[in-house]
């Protein structure tokens, strides 16, 4: 067990490691950020300097050299357009992003639970082919066109819910709706499949045949059993919320993480980009981690491979 | 978007227990037919695709500043010069919806043949040698999957400067991975068979056996997937041009569409709602004939 | 800015500043929203327009335009340039009774320590600015000369450039120390910030102005940049002023019950250019930019595109240094934009890439320039447009890069240098011809002598009165013969805010959006 975990780990480093250098590379091939720092009619010598001063004139490893070991101490370098620490901009937003994603989460769940159950028991009937149109419906749309329909309708036509910004609850459920439908199809799937399986297992036949009432069957046997699949795939899950915020957040001015990284690029502010982009994988690989270990306590066989 | 991570994540799941086979309603339907709803719909976008400009009635890049913010032609005040209305710009959205099916036609079709046969390659290659060459490539799907698609390409787009071609070599770098890992499981299992065993005793060439045992049983399986493929893809593009990293103007993008129409979302619903309409039929459309395809010719891969 | 002159004509002058005037303390809190936000409150950090949000609340510079756009000494009680022509010595003497919010006064040593770090390309983006500055002499402890090398027209043009920094105080502190409590002598004493939601104020009690000042105790400056949660927040009432009303919902506020509107220009300038300095371009040929000039209806797309959000121009924006009422913009003449490209050879029109800004800096700046480049394929001028997020088209638009892409052909930039404005410097960076090395034309497509010899005098033009007859003069050849682009029109930004708030425009620094004077009705 312990080879186990100390392999897992092990990767987990090596994947962090390895965005960390792939991230640094792209972005620096990204465009010259002098250029959007500097007045543009700053004479060459001024421009030089600034390169010197930023050590963008050293070649790219040794770059990648110094970035890491001050990284490893916590420095993550200034912000060039806020001129303030990168990791500070980046640990401000990282718990909007979190909160976005666990709404996110959450409303995924609460509806992909009840469709895959209703629709594994009344399988074949109207509900499984609603319930399923429903959830195929989330998986064609782009998240932000949801998100600006919801604004659409729900904050311009009939002014019910803020349509932008941080704060509550109310805040919470437009953004929550359109970063979580999309996995409900996926989500409804795993349950329902996993429903339909433990339906017919013989104790809940046994059950059945003593009399137990059907509902009591499926929600407290049934269910708790069928549930474990998806428990397991929820790090996964929250890691592709975390991923799909880069969007939403920008549609509902949200002060996450990715609306951060999304104008970094746009700004070419190198250390912002790294930083956050750095603190997303580190939270991907932790998730991914996570499952990966909680396989291996429920199913040793799992453990030999990989 | 959660697309890309969402996509890759999938393989990850958990070993579910197959289900004996069921005959629900629906799923007779589709034991007994084809999803002709579904195929009909693609066959539409798949026409206005081909077609380019030559189905649209207006050309889709023409300004008419006094014609903007003309409703669809339902609505009072809209005609049938306008069958979906006009812009902020006063050009035709029908004639730009079906040059977007164009694009959103083109970028798929190239980034899931590039992807396809990329990661399909890859994770053959890895999974029939195995040992450090899949160590390897394994650990390079692993990196970049902790890395969350979207901030990947849209750093990608930057590189290589915002358009078609961008996101189509964006896109492909974003899913050969998904090819590559699904791909390489099903090679690991093959390879156990007995007459994969059996021909590597006999001393078959490598070639010979991916050609001849690997690559057919695989066939299945990529086309399921690529036709699963298409309408991430498409959501894909349509995120990363409303972030403006993708398609530029003059070209015309479902995505940036959007993009343009949000300003206006107050003096013009028609504008921001039916460029995301025709994402979401051509989407449904091909998720529900990647659906029916997986379960009617792979129904193992359920979880996919 | 129509709308602006008239208010500005009802404003008291600031003739009268120093007689002591009713001096009531402030009151009351106010909340405002902004759709964007600086990013440093350090004023040697400044790093764009935006920057001045919140730096012109807190700190003040020597000169400043006034309620009527014209300059005003500010901390200056005057200034004089001994010299101009050949080793200039510029001699400011200070106001007496200034205090920097922690209480200490104001002299020479401030202003020589805020040169100190304007500088230090460590500290600041715009050290080449101070790259004529001799040195800098403490005459006493309220008069200071600075000695240049050479004339310096660029000086005399940026409000001359110090901002007051309490020198004492930021060495006891230190940088991190200043960053996290800033300290000025402007109107408004920093109290807290959050990036990307707030910043919170306190009008300063020992405020020297007692005549322009806040009539409100507390402001809060909210960051909100979508443009309908902005608008929510100001119909909803969360907040009673705010900046950027979406150019399509104008006409809507300013028939709002109760709400004040207020258009200004921005402080932007749009123009088109070309490669008129390549032999082998059809824009070397003036006609063929004269064809251009005449080409497109500026006023319908402003109308219909921008809403009316935007102020016509001929080269020197109105208000700006050197403004000429007589000098008029091209007007739209398609006839004559097709008889112009005949005689310059293309009868039937060319063909050529357009590159178009697609990031909003500007409300509608790319729908602007698709308008733009349908209008020039109207006459012959047929666009192969090609679209450039921001990075991508600051990139192709600078001279004296290395590599691929070369801009030739049609190209929607921008030049701001504050408010109102003064050309000189992007006059430098535009009109004159690119030298390698030197900074000159470091975005420029043209090569004319004459204009550089023009554009150089008015470097080394250090006499506001000859600096206005001599950029009038360039603007006309400016003008006639199209170089330096096309000059397009400036973008106009509308304020709005409640009948219950007194609130008193002042141009700059802020942009409009500096509190100089704000208070609730009693």
């Amino acid at each position: 067990m312990v080879g186990f975990v100390g392999k897992r780990v092990l990767h987990g480093l090596v994947s962090i490691v390895g965005a960390s250098i792939l991230i640094f590379v792209i972005s620096r091939l990204s465009g010259d950020p002098i250029v959007l720092m500097l007045p543009v009619e700053a004479p060459p010598h001024v421009i030089e300097a600034m390169r010197r001063n930023l050590g963008l004139d050293l070649p790219l490893w040794r770059q990648y050299l110094i970035f890491a070991g001050h990284a490893l101490t916590g420095d993550f370098g200034m912000s060039y357009r806020w001129q303030t620490p990168a990791l500070d901009l980046v640990l401000d937003r990282l718990p909007a992003t979190i909160e976005l994603a666990v709404a996110g989460l959450v409303f995924s769940v609460c509806l992909a639970v009840p469709l895959g159950v209703l629709s594994a028991v009344h399988r074949g009937s109207w509900i499984d082919t609603v319930g399923k149109g429903f959830a195929m419906l989330g998986q064609a749309m782009p998240g932000f066109w949801v998100g600006l329909l919801l604004i659409l309708v729900f904050s311009i036509r009939l002014n019910w819910l803020p349509a932008f910004g941080h704060g509550g609850i109310s805040h919470l459920i437009m953004p929550a709706i359109a970063l979580g439908w999309y996995p409900v199809a996926a989500q409804t799937r795993i349950v329902r499949s996993a429903m339909l399986d433990v339906l017919e297992s013989d104790y809940i036949r046994m059950g059945r045949a003593l009399g137990a009432p059907e509902r009591v069957l499926v929600w407290k046997y049934a269910f708790r059993n069928a549930a474990v699949p998806l428990v397991t795939m929820l790090g996964v899950y929250f890691a592709s919320m975390l991923g799909g915020a880069f969007v939403i957040e920008v549609i509902f001015a949200w002060p996450g993480l990715g609306r951060t990284v999304v104008e970094a690029v746009f700004s070419r502010d190198f250390p912002v980009v790294q930083a956050g982009v750095l603190f997303t994988s580190i939270l991907f690989v932790t998730c991914n981690l996570l499952v990966d270990l909680s396989y291996g306590l429920i199913d040793p066989r799992i453990r030999r491979d990989g | 978007m959660a697309e890309g991570a969402f996509a890759q994540a999938q393989p990850a799941g958990p070993p579910v227990a197959q289900s004996r086979p069921r005959f629900g309603r629906v799923r007779r339907l589709f034991r007994n037919g084809l999803p002709i709803g579904p195929l009909l719909l693609f066959g539409m976008v798949v026409i206005a695709g081909l077609s380019g400009d030559g189905l649209a009635p207006h050309d889709p890049g023409a300004l008419n500043l006094g014609a903007a913010f003309r409703p669809p032609a339902w609505l009072a005040g809209g005609s049938a010069a306008h069958l979906f209305g006009t812009d902020n710009l006063g050009r035709d959205i029908f004639s730009r919806v079906i040059v977007g099916a164009n694009i959103a036609l083109v970028v798929a079709a190239y980034a899931i043949v590039l992807s396809g046969t990329v990661g399909a390659l890859v994770g053959m290659v890895a999974g029939f040698f195995g040992g450090a060459v899949d160590a390897l490539v394994m650990r390079l799907v692993d990196i970049q999957m902790s890395i969350p698609s979207l901030a990947l390409a849209l750093v990608l787009a930057a590189v290589l400067n915002p358009g078609l071609s961008t996101v189509v070599i964006v896109i492909t770098i974003t899913y050969w991975t998904w090819y590559a890992r699904i791909i390489r499981g099903e090679i690991l299992s093959l390879k156990e068979r007995d007459y994969v065993a059996l021909a590597r005793v006999a001393g078959v060439s490598t070639p010979v056996i991916f050609a001849r045992h690997l690559l057919p049983n695989i066939l299945n399986t990529l086309l399921v997937l690529a036709t699963l493929q298409i309408g991430q893809v498409i959501i894909f593009e349509a995120s990363l041009s409303f972030l403006g990293l993708g398609i530029q103007s003059p070209d015309v993008s479902w995505g940036l569409m959007l993009a343009d129409a949000r300003n206006y979302i107050q003096n013009a619903w028609w504008a921001i709602t039916i460029p995301g309409v025709a994402i979401a039929l051509t989407c449904l459309s091909a998720n529900l004939i990647g659906d029916w395809l997986r379960d009617t010719i792979d129904p193992k891969r359920r979880q996919l | 800015m129509l709308r602006m002159r008239a208010h500005a004509l009802a404003a008291v002058t600031l003739a009268g500043m120093t007689a002591p005037a009713l001096a009531q303390d402030a009151k009351g809190s106010l909340t405002v929203a902004f759709a964007a936000e600086g990013t440093v409150l350090d004023p040697a950090k400044y790093s764009a327009g935006v920057d001045h949000y919140f730096i012109g609340q807190m700190y003040e510079q020597l000169v400043r335009p006034g309620l009527n756009l014209e300059p005003t000494n500010w901390l200056a009680e005057s200034w004089k340039v001994t010299d101009p022509e050949t080793k200039p010595v510029l001699e400011v003497a200070l106001r007496k009774g200034v205090t920097f919010h922690n209480g200490d006064p104001l002299t020479s040593e401030d202003f020589e320590f805020a040169y100190q770090r304007l500088r230090d390309p460590k500290v600041s983006r715009w050290s080449h600015l101070q790259a004529n500055v001799e040195r800098f002499e403490i005459v006493d402890d309220h008069t200071f000369r600075i000695h240049f090398k050479e004339p310096d027209g660029d000086y005399i043009a940026q409000w001359l450039q110090l901002w007051a920094v309490p020198k004492k105080y930021f060495e006891r502190v230190g940088e991190e120390g200043f960053t996290k409590a800033p300290v000025g002598t402007g109107p408004w004493k920093y109290v807290s910030r959050s990036v990307k939601e707030e910043l919170k104020l306190e009008a300063y009690d020992g405020y020297w102005n007692k005549q322009h000042r806040p009539k409100v105790k507390n402001l809060t400056i909210k960051i909100i940049p979508e443009d309908l949660t902005r608008v929510a927040a100001f119909k909803t009432g969360a907040v009673d002023w705010i900046d950027g009303v979406p150019p399509s919902m104008v006409e809507e506020f300013k028939t709002l019950p109760g709400v004040k509107t207020l258009s200004v220009v921005s402080g932007n300038n749009l123009y088109i250019d070309f490669p008129s300095y390549k032999p082998d371009s059809p824009f070397n040929k003036v006609k063929v930019r004269q064809a251009v000039a005449h080409a497109v209806d500026m006023d319908a797309i402003i109308k219909t595109v921008l809403f009316g959000q935007g102020e016509r121009y001929a080269e020197v924006g109105k208000g700006a240094t050197g403004y000429d009422p007589d000098l008029k913009p091209y007007p739209y003449d398609v006839r004559k934009a097709r008889e112009l490209l005949r005689e310059a050879g293309y009868p039937s029109g060319f063909e050529t890439p357009c590159y178009n800004l697609t990031t909003p800096r500007e409300p509608n700046v790319k729908e602007m320039g698709e308008a733009v480049f349908a209008y020039l394929g109207a006459v012959g001028i047929r666009c192969r447009v090609q679209g450039l997020e921001y990075g991508a088209w600051i990139n192709l638009g600078r001279r004296g890069r290395s590599g691929p892409p070369e801009m030739d052909g049609v190209l929607s930039w921008m030049w701001s240098q504050n408010l109102p404005g003064d050309p000189a410097t992007p006059w430098g960076g535009h009109l004159h011809s690119f030298v390698a090395g030197k900074g000159w034309g470091s975005y420029s497509y043209t090569a004319d002598e004459k204009a550089d010899a023009m554009v150089e005098q008015l470097k080394s033009t250090m006499v506001p009165e000859k600096r206005v007859a001599l950029i009038k003069e360039i603007a006309r050849y400016k003008r006639d013969n199209v170089l330096g682009g096309w000059t397009t029109y400036r973008p106009v930004i509308t304020l709005a805010w409640r009948d219950k708030v007194e609130f008193t425009p002042w141009a700059y620094p802020g942009y409009w959006r500096g509190f100089q004077e704000i208070g609730l009705k009693q």
